[in-house]
C-alpha cells in the first residue's frame, strides 16, 4: 500500500522533472558522535563519590597489574549509576584518567554498549520489550499505555523529566510476556491496567513490587501444572522383564 | 556489403602506402642548411661504409651498436639529455604492486606550461612522453647506449626484512605490541 | 661522467648488492632461525618461517592476495575479509592475513571458492559504499575501485534503497590536512592502527556498533600528529583524502618525479606529482633505510609554499632602499662588482639549510678563488678538538634503519619527534616491537612513547661519561648490547657545546668499547638541516659568530634564512647578496637578490644526517628568471674573471667527488670509524658543564614552520592555527 503510494508519487515527480534518486538513510535513536550540550560537556566536572571511590578501588583490585583496563565496563557502569542513570562525557574522561588510557578507548566502549546511555534521561528508565513473544502478548498496548501515562515518546524523556521510554529487544523474560524493565527491575505478565498502576506509583516515587503481575511466583504455569502431574515413576519403569533383576 | 567494406579497406590501405614510402624522399630533398632537424643519414650509404671495411664472407656485427646517427633524433636530444633508469616506485596511495615489477627509463624533465587554449599541459620536449619498459636494467642500459643517451641507474632501496606477522601479537599479555585498540 | 653509472651497473649484477641488509642483522639480534616449513601456494612450493601468514607466504612467490585492512607496517586486524582464500581440507575460506601457515598447507588463491568469497565480500563492502567515484579524490588510485573491477561482481543486487537505505555517516573535522568523507569508509581501521601504533596519538577509534559503527574521534578533535598525512595514503578508499589537494587533479593527469625531501635532515624519499609546471602534491616513496613508507606532514604538505613568496627575478636595491627587479646582467654585474671591490678578508659567505652540495662547492670554490676562506654554515658545530675534520663526529652513525635494532636509546638535548619525525617513528617502532627503552636528557617533551626523563642539566651527560652517575639509566646503558646515543646539534652552539660533545663522545666510546658487536655504532649527532652535513663535508666552517664579529664588507647568503645573520649584527656599509628561492629573512635584508631554484626544480645533491648522499630531480622548472644555484655562482665567477672550472652538472659532480667521494655515492652511506681519535682529540675539552639543555621545537605548533618553504606555505600556517585552537579545546 505504502509502496504503491510511493511509486505513484514518484511517477508524478518523474513527469515533472529528471528522475533524481534519493536514498533513505539509516538512522539510529542515539548519536555516535559527541555534541556539547549544557547538560553534557567536558567542563562539567565529574568525580566519584567517596563511597564509590572505594568501589572503584575494589574493582581495580580484581584485575592484575597491566590489565587494569579490563575494569572499564564496571567503572563506566558505576559512573552511570552515580550520575542518575546516564553517562556524561566527563565521567568517561574520569574513567580514562583512572585507567590511564587514551580517552578514545573509553568512548569506544561507552558507545558500543547500548546500556551506557550518553544523554540525560529521567529518573525512571522504562524499557518495554517489543520482541515477538511480548508483541504477541500485547506489548503494543503496554507501550501505548506508558506513552499515554508518561507523555514520553519512544527514545525520549517525559515532559516532567521523570521518565524515559525505550523500546528494547528481548530481555529474556518471554515466559512472562509482556514485560517491561524500570531501571534494574522487571515487571512481567503485564496488562494495560498493571502498567498504568506501575507508572502511577512511580510518579509518586513509590516502588511498585517487581515481578509477575499475574499472581505467579516466577515462570511456572498460571493454572497449575498441565503436564508432569502424576507421581514420578520409580526406577525400572518400562524396562523389559528380562532385564529386571 | 562485405565486398564494399573490403574494397574500402583496400583502397585506404593502398592510399596510405605511398605516403609512407615517400617519407624518406621528402627529407632527402631540400637545402640542408635550412632544416631544423638533425641531418638524416641514408641507410644505404651507411651500410655501404660498413660493407667496404669487412670481408665479403662474414657479417660483422659491431660489439657496441650506436644507432644515434640514424635514428633521426635531433643531436640536442641525444647529447644533452640524461636518461634515468629506475624501477617505478609503488604508489603510496595503493597497496597493489603489479605495475612496478619492471624497469623504466625517463628523460630529465624540461619546461612544461599550461596551454592557454585548453589549459592542457604543453611541452617543447619530444622525449618527455617516451615511456619504455624493460625487464632488467641491463636491457635498459643497452637500449640507452644504442641510442647514445647518457644514462644513470637509480636502484631503489626497497628490500624488506621478512618478519612474520602475527595476529596473536595484538593480544600479547606482556609485550608492547599488544594493541590498545582491541 | 660514466663513472657513476658504470660502478652502479657492476654492483647491480653482483650479489654484494643485498649485503648491506644482511649485514644489518646482528648475530645476537636473531636467535637461531627455526626450520622453515613448506607450503604450497597455487601448487607452487614455498619455504617460509613458521608463524608466517598465508598472505606473506603468497607474497614470497609473487601472488598478491587482495586486501584492505592488512598493511605490512601495521598490526594485523583481519576485519575486512577481502583476503579470504581457500585452503585445502578447510571447510571454510580462511583470512590469509591472519592465518599462520601450517606444514604442507595447500592454498588456492584463485579457485572458485576463493573467487566467490571475494565477490561476496566485495558486494557487502559496496552495499554501504557510495557510488560517488566521479567526485571522489581517491578516484584512479583507489584500492576499492581497482579491486571491485578485478574481483567484484558485474552487477549489484542492492535494491534496498527505499527502506533501510545506504548508510550515511557524518564527516569529521580532524584538522586542516585531512579531509574526511566518512560515508565512504569501509572500516578497515588502518587509520586507527596507524594513529595508535606509528603516530602514537590514540585519537582515532570506532564508535557505535553494527551498521551504526563509525570511524572517528567521537569528540571534535584535530589529529595532533606530525605524521598525520600518512593516514591519507593508508586509507584504501576516499574516506580520508588530502585537504590541500582536494579536487586538484586526477592521478593520471600528474607526472610523478622521484625526488628527495630537504625540509628535515633525514632526506626522506618522495614522489613529486606535478602538472603544468606546478607541484601539486608530494607523496612518500618507499626507502627502507630512511623513511620506510611514511612522510612527515611538513615534507608532505609544505609544497604549496613552493608557489608563494618566490623570488622570480633578480633584484637590486634602488636609491630609496627598495628592492627593484632588474635583468640578470645587472644583478650579476652588481654582485661581481661588490665581490671584486671587497678585500678578501672582509668577504663572508653563509650557506643556509636548504642549500645543495653543488651550490655549496661552487660557492666555496668561488670564494677561495677570490682569496677568502670565510665560508660558513648557519648552524654551529664545535671546531675545537677534532672539529669537523672527522666525519663521524657530526653524523648519525648508527643509521636510521639500525635504530630499530637498538636496545637502549639515549637522547641528549633533542626532540626527535619534531626535529626528525621519521627517526622518532623508528625509535617508537623499536620501543614497541623490540622492547627498546628510551631515556632523555633535556626538557620534558612528548615523544609519543614512554621514556625515562633523566633531567635537563648538561652535567648529567658529564656524569654518564665519567661513569659516576648513579642513575638507573647509566646501568641500562652499560648493560645494553646495542645502545644508541643521539645528541641534538642545537646543543652545540652554546658555550658548553664543545664540552657536551666531548662528553658525549667519551660516553659513546666507553659504551662501544664494551660491546661484543664491534660493528655497532653508538655515537650520533642529529643535525637540524638538510644542507649541514654536505656543507661540513665540503669544508664549510660551522657557525657565523666569529665571521660576523670580524665585520665583513660583503656577505653572500646562499639561502641563509634562519635569521642568524641580521643587519644589526653587521657593519653599516655592508653589502648583502642573497641567493635563494624564497623572499624570506635573508632576502629582506639583501641589497642584491639572485633568484635560485628550490629543491623540486633542480637536480641537486643533498647529504642527509646519516651522511647518505641523495639527489633531487627536476620536477618543474624554476619560476620566472630563477636559475639553478650552482649555475648562478658559475656565471658570477665568469664575470669576476675567476671562472670556475666546470660548465656542466657532471663536471660539478666530478669536483664534488674530488672533495669527498661520499658526496656522489648516491644512496649509500660510507662507514665512519674515527670515534676513538675524535674522542682523544676532544679529551681536553671535557670541562665542567652546568647549563640546562633546551630544544627549539617543543610543541607541535613549533614543528610546522621552520624554513623558508614551510614559512611561505599557507597550509602550514593553517596547521599552526589549528593546533593552537585545539590546545584551547577541552578535548
Amino acid at each position: 500500500m505504502l509502496s504503491s503510494l510511493r511509486t505513484g508519487v514518484k511517477g508524478l515527480w518523474r513527469a515533472s522533472s529528471r528522475a533524481l534518486q534519493t536514498s533513505s538513510t539509516l538512522q539510529h535513536d542515539s548519536l555516535f558522535v559527541h555534541r556539547d550540550t549544557p547538560e553534557d560537556n567536558p567542563n562539567i566536572p565529574f568525580e566519584f563519590t567517596e563511597q564509590n571511590q572505594k568501589r572503584v578501588d575494589a574493582l581495580l583490585a580484581i584485575y592484575p597489574e597491566g590489565h587494569k583496563r579490563a575494569a572499564m565496563i564496571p567503572l563506566l557502569d558505576l559512573a552511570q549509576r552515580q550520575n542518575n542513570g546516564w553517562l556524561p562525557i566527563s565521567a568517561m574522561h574520569k574513567v580514562a584518567e583512572i585507567l590511564n588510557l587514551p580517552r578514545m578507548r573509553v568512548y569506544e566502549v561507552a558507545t558500543f554498549y547500548t546500556m551506557f546511555i550518553r544523554r540525560p534521561i529521567g529518573k525512571y528508565h522504562v524499557q518495554v520489550c517489543t520482541t515477538t513473544p511480548c508483541w504477541l502478548r500485547g506489548s503494543d498496548a503496554v507501550l501505548n499505555a506508558i506513552k499515554e501515562a508518561t507523555g514520553c515518546e519512544v527514545g525520549g524523556n517525559s515532559p516532567c523529566g521523570k521518565f524515559s521510554l525505550s523500546e528494547v529487544e528481548c530481555l529474556g523474560a518471554c515466559v512472562n510476556a509482556p514485560m517491561l524493565q524500570v531501571n534494574d527491575d522487571y515487571y512481567e505478565d503485564l496488562t494495560v491496567e498493571d502498567t498504568k498502576e506501575i507508572i502511577e506509583k512511580l510518579k509518586k516515587d513509590e516502588k511498585p513490587l517487581p515481578g509477575p503481575r499475574s499472581g505467579r511466583f516466577a515462570s511456572e504455569p498460571l493454572g497449575g501444572l498441565t503436564s508432569l502431574t502424576e507421581e514420578p515413576t520409580g526406577p525400572g519403569f518400562g524396562v523389559q522383564d528380562g532385564l529386571k533383576a | 556489403m562485405l565486398q564494399a567494406i573490403r574494397s574500402v579497406a583496400r583502397s585506404s590501405l593502398s592510399r596510405s602506402l605511398p605516403s609512407l614510402s615517400s617519407c624518406s624522399s621528402r627529407f632527402a630533398s631540400g637545402d640542408p642548411s635550412s632544416r631544423k632537424e638533425a641531418p638524416i643519414i641514408d641507410n644505404e650509404t651507411l651500410l655501404a661504409v660498413h660493407e667496404g671495411s669487412t670481408s665479403a664472407n662474414t657479417i660483422a656485427v659491431p660489439a657496441k651498436v650506436d644507432i644515434s646517427p640514424i635514428t633521426g633524433v635531433p643531436e640536442e636530444h641525444v647529447k644533452t639529455r640524461r636518461v634515468r633508469i629506475y624501477q617505478p616506485p609503488k604508489n603510496a596511495m595503493q597497496s597493489g604492486t603489479h605495475n612496478i615489477h619492471h624497469w623504466e627509463m625517463e628523460f630529465d624533465t624540461r619546461q612544461r606550461w599550461e596551454n592557454p587554449l585548453m589549459g592542457w599541459t604543453s611541452t617543447g620536449d619530444p622525449l618527455s612522453n617516451m615511456k619504455i619498459e624493460f625487464s632488467s636494467p641491463e636491457e635498459a642500459i643497452e637500449h640507452c647506449e644504442k641510442n647514445g643517451w647518457i644514462w644513470y641507474l637509480d636502484v631503489p632501496k626497497t628490500q624488506k626484512n621478512e618478519k612474520p606477522k602475527n595476529y596473536g601479537a595484538n593480544f600479547h599479555w606482556n609485550r608492547r605490541t599488544r594493541v590498545s585498540t582491541k | 661522467m660514466l663513472r657513476q653509472p658504470l660502478s652502479r651497473a657492476l654492483a647491480l649484477s653482483s650479489p654484494a648488492r643485498v649485503a648491506p641488509l644482511a649485514a644489518r642483522r646482528y648475530a645476537d639480534a636473531v636467535p637461531a632461525q627455526p626450520e622453515k616449513v613448506e607450503v604450497f601456494i597455487d601448487d607452487q612450493p614455498v619455504h617460509v618461517l613458521p608463524g608466517t601468514t598465508v598472505l606473506q607466504a603468497a607474497a614470497q612467490v609473487g601472488v598478491e592476495i587482495p586486501r584492505f585492512c592488512y598493511h605490512e607496517r601495521l598490526a594485523v586486524a583481519g576485519n575486512c575479509r577481502m583476503c579470504l582464500v581457500e585452503v585445502e581440507k578447510s571447510p571454510k575460506p580462511v583470512a590469509a592475513c591472519a592465518m599462520p601457515v601450517m606444514k604442507g598447507m595447500r592454498v588456492k588463491t584463485n579457485s572458485d571458492l576463493t573467487r566467490k568469497a571475494r565477490e561476496g565480500v566485495m558486494e557487502f563492502l559496496l552495499v554501504n559504499h557510495p557510488l560517488d567515484c566521479p567526485i571522489c579524490d581517491q578516484g584512479g588510485e583507489c584500492d576499492l575501485q581497482d579491486q571491485s573491477m578485478a574481483f567484484g561482481s558485474d552487477r549489484s543486487r542492492f535494491t534496498d534503497i527505499h527502506f533501510s537505505g545506504k548508510r550515511a555517516v557524518e564527516d569529521k573535522d580532524v584538522g586542516p590536512l585531512i579531509k574526511t568523507i566518512m560515508t565512504r569508509c569501509i572500516h578497515c581501521t588502518r587509520c586507527i592502527r596507524f594513529a595508535s601504533e606509528v603516530a602514537g596519538v590514540d585519537d582515532f577509534g570506532t564508535t557505535g556498533r553494527g551498521t551504526e559503527m563509525q570511524v572517528g574521534t567521537y569528540v571534535e578533535k584535530m589529529f595532533l600528529s606530525e605524521l598525520s598525512g600518512n593516514i591519507i595514503d593508508l586509507c584504501p578508499v576516499g574516506a580520508l583524502t588530502s585537504k590541500p589537494y582536494s579536487f586538484a587533479a586526477r592521478p593520471w593527469e600528474t607526472r610523478r618525479i622521484d625526488s628527495v625531501d630537504v625540509l628535515d635532515p633525514l632526506g626522506s624519499n618522495i614522489v613529486v606529482a606535478t602538472r603544468t609546471n606546478e607541484v601539486l602534491r608530494i607523496l612518500p616513496r618507499t626507502n627502507e633505510e630512511i623513511n620506510e613508507e611514511w612522510l612527515s606532514d611538513k615534507s608532505r604538505f609544505a609544497c604549496d609554499g613552493l608557489k608563494r613568496q618566490r623570488l622570480v627575478t633578480p633584484m637590486l636595491k634602488d636609491s630609496r632602499g627598495n628592492l627593484a627587479p632588474v635583468e640578470w646582467e645587472d644583478a650579476v654585474v652588481a654582485a661581481a662588482r661588490a665581490l671584486r671591490d671587497c678585500p678578501p678578508d672582509k668577504l663572508l659567505a653563509v650557506a643556509g639549510g636548504l642549500a645543495d652540495a653543488e651550490a655549496l662547492v661552487a660557492l666555496k670554490d668561488l670564494l677561495n678563488r677570490l682569496g677568502s676562506e670565510h665560508v660558513c654554515t648557519e648552524h654551529y658545530f664545535p671546531t675545537q678538538g677534532a672539529g669537523t675534520d672527522l666525519r663521524s663526529s657530526y653524523l648519525l652513525n648508527t643509521k636510521i634503519a639500525n635504530v630499530e635494532d637498538a636496545d637502549f636509546v639515549l637522547l641528549i638535548g633533542t626532540n626527535t619527534r619534531f626535529e626528525a619525525p621519521l627517526l622518532n617513528a623508528r625509535i617508537r617502532k623499536a620501543f614497541i616491537h623490540k622492547e627498546t627503552d628510551v631515556a632523555l636528557v633535556g626538557p620534558k617533551v612528548d615523544l609519543t612513547y614512554e621514556y625515562t626523563h633523566v633531567g635537563d642539566s648538561a652535567s648529567i651527560v658529564k656524569d654518564f661519561a665519567s661513569g659516576t652517575s648513579s642513575h638507573e639509566v647509566m646501568k641500562r646503558l652499560q648493560q645494553a648490547k646495542r645502545p644508541v646515543v643521539i645528541l641534538g646539534a642545537d646543543q652545540l652552539k652554546s658555550e658548553e657545546g664543545p664540552a657536551l660533545l666531548a662528553y658525549t663522545q667519551e660516553l659513546a666510546h666507553k659504551l662501544q668499547e664494551n660491546l661484543q658487536d664491534k660493528e655497532w655504532k653508538v655515537l650520533n649527532v642529529l643535525q637540524r638541516t638538510a644542507s649541514q652535513v654536505a656543507a661540513l663535508d665540503i669544508g664549510y666552517q660551522p657557525g657565523v659568530g666569529q665571521a660576523l664579529a670580524a665585520g665583513p664588507k660583503v656577505v653572500y647568503l646562499l639561502g641563509a634564512d634562519s635569521g642568524v645573520v641580521t643587519r644589526e649584527s653587521l657593519p653599516e656599509d655592508v653589502t648583502i647578496i642573497y641567493q635563494g628561492h624564497h623572499g624570506d629573512v635573508g632576502a629582506s635584508i639583501a641589497d642584491i637578490v639572485l633568484p635560485g631554484a628550490a629543491y623540486t626544480e633542480k637536480r641537486a645533491t643533498y647529504v642527509n644526517a646519516e651522511g647518505r648522499a641523495q639527489q633531487t630531480l627536476v620536477a618543474v622548472s624554476p619560476p620566472g628568471k630563477a636559475r639553478e644555484d650552482w649555475k648562478i655562482i658559475r656565471a658570477l665567477s665568469e664575470v669576476l674573471g675567476a671562472g670556475l672550472p666546470y660548465d656542466t652538472l657532471d663536471e660539478v659532480r666530478d669536483r664534488l667527488s674530488q672533495v669527498s667521494p661520499a658526496l656522489v655515492a648516491y644512496g649509500d652511506v660510507q662507514p665512519n670509524n674515527y670515534f676513538a681519535q675524535a674522542r682523544a682529540l676532544a679529551q681536553s675539552l671535557q670541562k665542567p658543564v652546568s647549563g640546562k639543555l633546551d630544544v627549539q621545537l617543543k610543541q607541535l605548533e613549533d614543528f610546522f614552520m621552520t624554513d623558508a618553504i614551510s614559512r611561505a606555505s599557507p597550509t602550514m600556517a593553517k596547521c599552526v592555527q589549528a593546533v593552537l585552537k585545539q590546545k584551547n579545546s577541552p578535548y
